[in-house]
C-alpha cells in the first residue's frame, strides 16, 4: 500500500509485499526516475511509484516497451540522478541489446535494473533464468532472499552502481515479488539530488575499448562482494553438507535444516551477491566440506559458476549437486520446501516423512468443480476468436492465426476454440505471419492472420508492421484493441490518454499510425459477429497486407464503469437441447454469463457475471435471449 | 434422421452439397458466405432438420411423388409430366434468359394472386447470385436471366415462413426443388401452413464462385451483362463484348456436388422450364401437376405466354440428354460407393430409387 512505502517512520516494521519493499528501497535511495513496461510478477512496483511520484518528487512512466524504459533510465543517469528500471524475465531480453552496450558505457547516476523471474511461468509464457544476462553483459548481480533484503538491496544497489559507475541488476522471483513479509523501514532522504549539468566529456558511449574497463568494474564488484553482509554463513565449521543458496532457496533450506534437525551437521551459505561470485568467501567454506548442494531457482547458474571455481582449485575435492541433470532437483519448474527438504534428507541419508494432509470430514468437504482458464464474461476477445474461427472455417483450407502475448493468448485454449497456430514472444505474431505470407508466391494458399493487442502493438509490432507493409506480405494483421493492458492490470499505454502518474496524455491512434505507414485499415466491432465474420473473410481473400482493428473496450472496464445492461432468457423461445440450437450459448459460445438450467432444460443468464454485451442474444437462433431496453 | 455431425461428415466433407440453402438460417452451426457452406462448431444434436431437408440424404421418393404428382405420366428420364410445350413470353423483358417463360409465369402468379410473394435469384453484378423475396412486379425483371453460379437461395423459405407468408412461388434449380419437397413432406417443418408453387429450372450443373475470380483475372475490369450456354461453351456478354470460355475450361469450375446429381429437369417441380435447344428465344416447358396447369393456363389466358406443342423429335432429344446426365452421374455415385468415399453409401437421394426403377 502506498502509504507504507512513503511512511516517514524509520525503524517501524510493516508487512510488505516484495514489490512494495522494492519500491520503498528505491524511495530510500532517493530515485528521481523510474520506468517499466508491465509484466507479472513485478508490475506493482511502477504502479505504486507512479501513484506516489508527485508526492515523492520523482518521475515515473509506463514506457512503450522495456528497451524504452531502460534506456530512458540511462538517459536520466547522465544528469547523475538515480533511476530504477523494472522488467520481467521476458522484458529483460527486450532490453538485452541495450543492456550489453550500457555495460560498456557504464552509468553516471545510479541505475538499478530489477528483473522478476517467474519460475514455473505462473504468469508468463516461459520460464528461463534472467541471471545469465548479467553475466553475459558483465554486470553485477544481486538476489534478495527476504523481503527485508529486497528493500535493503535496492538501496545498496544504487550506492554500488554509483561507486562502480555501472548498472546493477537485481534478480527476484515470483515468491519474493508477490510474497509478503516483515520489513523494517529505513530513512527517506531529506533532500533529493537535482539533475546536474552534463559536462562536455561526461559521455555515455559504448565502444569496444571499454570492454576491459567493464571487466575492471566487475573485479571491483567482486572485491566489494567478498565483504558484503548479503553473503553469510551459518552452521558448523566442518559441515558434512554445505548448502549454497540464493533467493528463496535460503528460506526453504533453513526450514528444511531445522525440521530435519541437522543444524549441527549441515552448513547454510547464503549468497546475495551472485555475479561476480565472492570467490574467496566461497573457497573458505568449500574447503571445509566434501558435499555441496546448491539450491537456486531455474537454471544451475550458481552450480556451474561454483563448479568452475572448484575446477580452478584442484585441492578442493567436493561432490556438487543441484539442478543440472535433475539429480537433486527437477531440471525445470519452481522449487518448494518439500523438494528442498527431500533433497537435503536424501543427501544426509536421514529419513523424513512428511505429515499427511489432514482430510476434512465428508460433510465439510466442498466440491470445487474443475475450472479452465477462460475469457471473462463479455470479453471482446471471446467474440474475436469466435469470429475468426467462423470466418476461417469458411475457407476450404482453413487459415492460420499467429498469436501474440496478452489476454488473447488464452484464445489458444478452449475459450478461443484452440484458435492459435503459433505463439511466441511479444511482437512475434506479425513477424511470423509476414514470413508465411510471402510464400503465396510459391503457391501457399491458406490465409495468414497475425493478432496483437493494443499494448503489444505499441510494444513491438511497429517494426513488424513496417516490414510487412514494405514487403507487401499477403497477410491480415488484426489489432485486438480493447483499450487496455488488461492481462497485467490495466496499466496505461500510448493508446490511452492517461499516464502512470495520472497525467493527461494525447492518445495515439493505432488506425492513423497504420494508415501513415500506408496500410489499408478497416475498423470493426468484434461484438458484431455476423458482419465482422464477413469482414475478415473478405479481407483474407484480398492480396497484400491488410490491417483490421477489432475495437471494443475490455469488459472489465465496462464493469467498473457500472454501465452494464440486464439480459434474460425467454424460456418459451429457448430451444435448449433441440435441433437448431443444442445449447449453443452455454456450450459453444461459452461465455461464463451463459449458463444452463438442468432442471428446466433451458438456457439462463448468470446475472452476477453477465456484463450485458448482448453478443449471445445476437447468436441465439431463436431470439430467446433478451436485452433490457430492446436491441442487442 | 441423423444430425449436424452427420451432415458434416456425409454431405459437406464428401463434397456432395448442392448449395440449395435449405439447411441454413434455422441453426447457428451452419453458416454460409459466397459458395462456402460449413459447419464450424461442433453440433451435438442427434436428430437434425438439416439432415432431413438436405436433397442429398436418403428420402422416400415414392412418398414425395405420390404426394405431389397424382395424375401425371411418369418417365424415368423426365419424371412426372402432364404436358410438355415449347413456350415463349408474349411480353418479353430485357435480360430474360431464353423465352422469358419463367418471368411471364411469375408476373401471372402475382397478378392473379396465386401467390403473395416470389423467391427469386438476382445478382448485383450479373454473376454472383443473390436470392430475395419480393411481392413487387418490378423485381421480376431484376431477377431475369440465369445466374450459373450456385446460390443457397432456398434459405429464404425459412424467412418467408417466419414472416408468415401464406402463399409463395419459388424458382430454383432441381436440387433446390428436391429440398423444397423434403421440407414439405417432413412433419417437423413450419411449411405446413404455406402454399408453395414451384418453378424448377433445367440444370446440367452449376458453377463454383471461383469462376468469377477466374474471369476477373483473365479479363481485368470486366463487367458482365449475362451468360448463356450454347453447345460450344459458355458465352459471357460483357462490356468488352462476348467472351467465349471453352467447355473444358468451364468444367473446372463445376461444383463437385453436381457430378452426383440425377435430376436435369427439376422433376419434382410443379412446372419445369429450360432452354428450347432447337431454336433460340424459346423455352421448354413441362407442366407436372394441377397447380402447374393452373398457372400456365392463366398465363396463356392473360396473353402473357404463348405455348405450342412440343416437337416429338425434340422430346426424344430432351429425354436422352436427361438420361445421359443420370447415367453419367449414377456412375460417379457408384465410384464413390466403390471407393468407400461416401458414408453410408446409400445416402444420395434418388440413387436407391433409380436403381430400383431400373431393375
Ligand atoms: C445453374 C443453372 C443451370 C442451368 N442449366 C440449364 C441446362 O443445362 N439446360 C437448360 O435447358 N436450361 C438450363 N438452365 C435454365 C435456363 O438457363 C433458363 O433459366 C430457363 O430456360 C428459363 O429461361 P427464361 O427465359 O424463362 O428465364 P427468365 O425469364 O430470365 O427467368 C429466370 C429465372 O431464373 C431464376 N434464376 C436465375 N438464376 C438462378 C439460380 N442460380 N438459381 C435459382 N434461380 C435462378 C431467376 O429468379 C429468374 O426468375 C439453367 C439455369 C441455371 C440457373
Ligand atoms: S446439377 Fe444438380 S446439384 Fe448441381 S446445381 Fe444443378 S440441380 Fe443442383
Amino acid at each position: 500500500m502506498e502509504w507504507m512505502i512513503t511512511a516517514k517512520e524509520p525503524g517501524k516494521t510493516y508487512l510488505l509485499q516484495g514489490n512494495e519493499a522494492i519500491a520503498r528501497g528505491a524511495l530510500e535511495a532517493g530515485i528521481r526516475f523510474a520506468a517499466a513496461y508491465p509484466g507479472s510478477p513485478s508490475s506493482e512496483i511502477l504502479t505504486m511509484l507512479g501513484h506516489v511520484a508527485k508526492d515523492m518528487n520523482l518521475y515515473a512512466e509506463w514506457s512503450t516497451n522495456e528497451t524504452c524504459s531502460f534506456e530512458a533510465c540511462m538517459g536520466a543517469s547522465m544528469s547523475k540522478v538515480r533511476s530504477l528500471c523494472i522488467a520481467k524475465q521476458n522484458g529483460l531480453l527486450v532490453i538485452g541489446d541495450a543492456l550489453h552496450t550500457a555495460a560498456l558505457s557504464g552509468c553516471k547516476g545510479g541505475v538499478v535494473l530489477v528483473v522478476a523471474d517467474d519460475p514455473s511461468a505462473h504468469s508468463s509464457t516461459n520460464e528461463f533464468d534472467a541471471r545469465h544476462q548479467a553475466r553475459s553483459a558483465g554486470l553485477p548481480l544481486l538476489e534478495p532472499a527476504t523481503f527485508q533484503e529486497a528493500k535493503d538491496m535496492v538501496k545498496w544497489a544504487f550506492d554500488l552502481s554509483e561507486e562502480l559507475g555501472q548498472v546493477v541488476m537485481i534478480r527476484g522471483v515470483t515468491r519474493i515479488h508477490h510474497g509478503r513479509g516483515n520489513v523494517t523501514l529505513g530513512e527517506l532522504p531529506e533532500q533529493l539530488k537535482e539533475p546536474q549539468l552534463v559536462a562536455e566529456w561526461d559521455r555515455l558511449v559504448a565502444i569496444n575499448w571499454f570492454h576491459d574497463l567493464m571487466l575492471d568494474k566487475l573485479d571491483k564488484a567482486r572485491s566489494i562482494f567478498e565483504n558484503s553482509d548479503f553473503n553469510s554463513y551459518e552452521g558448523p565449521d566442518n559441515p558434512e553438507l554445505l548448502v549454497i543458496t540464493s533467493g528463496t532457496g535460503w528460506f526453504y533450506s533453513q526450514e528444511a535444516i531445522d525440521i530435519l534437525n541437522l543444524n549441527e551437521r549441515v552448513g547454510l551459505l547464503k549468497l546475495g551477491c551472485t555475479w561476480p561470485l565472492p570467490q574467496e568467501f566461497l573457497l573458505k567454506h568449500l574447503r571445509q566440506t566434501k558435499k555441496v548442494l546448491i539450491v537456486e531457482e531455474i537454471d544451475p547458474f550458481l552450480e556451474q559458476n561454483v563448479s568452475s571455481i572448484i575446477g580452478h582449485n584442484p585441492n578442493i575435492q567436493v561432490e556438487i549437486s543441484g539442478r543440472s541433470e535433475g539429480k537433486a532437483f527437477p531440471r525445470i519448474g519452481e522449487l518448494n520446501p518439500d523438494l528442498v527438504r527431500n533433497a537435503i534428507a536424501g543427501m544426509m541419508q536421514v529419513s523424513y516423512e512428511a505429515p499427511t494432509s489432514i482430510a476434512l470430514p465428508a460433510d465439510e468437504q466442498v466440491l470445487i468443480p474443475p475450472r479452465e482458464l477462460t475469457f471473462c464474461a463479455g470479453c471482446p476477445h471471446r467474440a474475436s476468436f469466435f469470429v475468426l474461427k467462423q470466418s476461417l472455417g469458411m475457407r476450404p483450407a482453413g487459415g492460420l492465426v499467429m498469436g501474440d502475448i496478452g489476454c488473447y493468448t488464452m484464445g489458444g485454449q478452449r475459450a478461443g476454440h484452440y484458435g492459435l497456430n503459433s505463439l511466441g514472444c511479444m511482437g512475434g505474431g506479425v513477424n511470423m505471419a509476414e514470413g508465411l505470407g510471402q510464400l503465396t508466391r510459391f503457391g501457399f494458399k491458406q490465409p495468414v492472420i497475425a493478432l496483437a493487442g493494443d499494448s503489444t502493438f505499441f510494444h513491438s509490432c511497429l517494426p513488424g508492421l513496417v516490414n510487412a507493409k514494405y514487403h507487401n506480405s499477403d497477410m491480415l494483421f488484426i489489432v485486438l484493441d480493447n483499450s487496455a493492458t488488461a492481462m497485467t492490470g490495466f496499466q496505461p499505454h500510448p493508446g490511452i490518454s492517461v499516464t502512470a502518474m495520472g497525467e493527461k496524455a494525447e492518445a495515439i491512434s493505432i488506425e492513423k499510425l497504420a494508415e501513415a505507414i500506408g496500410c489499408q485499415v478497416t475498423v470493426a466491432d468484434p461484438y458484431d459477429v455476423e458482419n465482422t465474420t464477413e469482414t475478415i473473410y473478405r479481407l483474407t481473400k484480398k492480396p497484400g497486407l491488410k490491417v483490421l482493428i477489432l475495437k471494443r473496450e475490455c469488459a472489465t472496464l465496462v464493469l467498473r464503469k457500472g454501465t452494464r445492461r440486464r439480459m434474460w432468457v425467454d424460456p418459451a423461445l429457448c430451444r435448449g437441447d433441440d435441433c437448431g440450437c443444442g445449447r449453443f450459448c452455454s456450450r459453444v459460445w461459452g461465455c461464463p454469463g451463459n449458463i444452463w438450467d438442468y432442471t428446466a432444460g433451458k438456457a439462463q443468464i448468470d446475472e452476477v457475471v453477465c456484463i450485458g454485451c448482448g453478443v449471445c442474444a445476437s447468436l441465439c437462433p431463436a431470439g430467446a435471449i433478451k436485452v433490457e431496453g430492446g436491441e442487442a | 434422421m441423423p444430425g449436424g455431425r452427420d451432415l458434416k461428415n456425409d454431405i459437406l466433407n464428401s463434397s456432395l452439397c448442392t448449395l440449395c440453402g435449405a439447411c441454413l438460417d434455422w441453426c447457428p452451426y451452419i453458416k454460409n458466405l459466397d459458395d462456402n457452406l460449413v459447419i464450424t462448431f461442433d453440433c451435438n444434436v442427434a436428430e437434425g432438420r438439416c439432415y432431413t431437408v438436405c436433397p442429398r440424404t436418403n428420402t422416400d421418393w415414392h412418398q414425395v411423388n405420390s404426394s405431389f404428382f397424382t395424375d401425371a405420366d411418369w418417365s424415368q428420364e423426365i419424371g412426372s409430366c402432364v404436358k410438355v410445350y415449347r413456350a415463349k413470353s408474349l411480353s418479353s423483358i430485357p435480360g430474360q434468359q431464353d423465352g422469358g417463360t419463367v418471368s411471364a409465369l411469375l408476373k401471372t402468379a402475382l397478378e392473379e394472386k396465386l401467390t403473395d410473394a416470389l423467391l427469386l435469384t438476382g445478382s448485383r453484378d450479373n454473376m454472383q447470385p443473390e436470392s430475395f423475396i419480393t411481392n413487387s412486379l418490378s423485381y421480376i425483371e431484376k431477377a431475369a436471366g440465369s445466374k450459373f453460379l450456385a446460390s443457397p437461395g432456398f434459405r429464404k423459405i425459412m424467412q418467408a415462413a417466419q414472416e408468415g407468408v401464406k402463399k409463395l412461388l419459388v424458382v430454383g434449380r432441381p436440387c433446390q426443388i428436391q429440398a423444397l419437397r423434403k421440407m414439405q413432406v417432413s412433419q417437423a417443418d413450419q411449411l405446413k401452413d404455406m402454399d408453395i408453387i414451384s418453378i424448377g429450372l433445367f440444370c446440367m450443373w452449376s458453377l463454383s464462385w471461383e469462376f468469377t475470380n477466374y474471369l476477373q483475372n483473365e479479363y481485368p475490369g470486366l463487367t458482365i451483362k449475362s451468360m448463356a450456354i450454347p453447345r460450344h461453351g459458355v458465352e459471357i456478354m460483357t462490356n468488352q463484348g462476348v467472351k467465349t470460355i471453352p467447355t473444358a475450361k468451364v468444367r473446372e469450375f463445376i461444383r463437385p456436388g453436381c457430378s452426383y446429381c440425377l435430376d436435369m429437369t427439376s422433376e419434382l417441380a410443379d412446372i419445369s422450364v429450360g432452354a428450347f435447344e432447337a431454336e433460340a428465344g424459346w423455352n421448354t416447358l413441362i407442366v407436372r401437376n394441377s397447380s402447374g396447369t393452373e398457372l400456365v393456363s392463366k398465363a396463356v389466358g392473360n396473353g402473357l405466354l404463348h405455348v405450342e406443342d412440343y416437337p416429338e423429335n425434340e422430346l426424344q432429344l430432351l429425354k436422352s440428354a436427361s438420361f445421359n446426365k443420370k447415367a453419367r452421374n449414377l456412375n460417379s455415385i457408384k465410384e464413390l460407393i466403390a471407393n468407400d468415399a461416401i458414408n453410408p453409401p446409400v445416402n444420395i437421394s434418388q440413387y436407391d430409387y433409380l436403381e430400383e426403377v431400373n431393375s
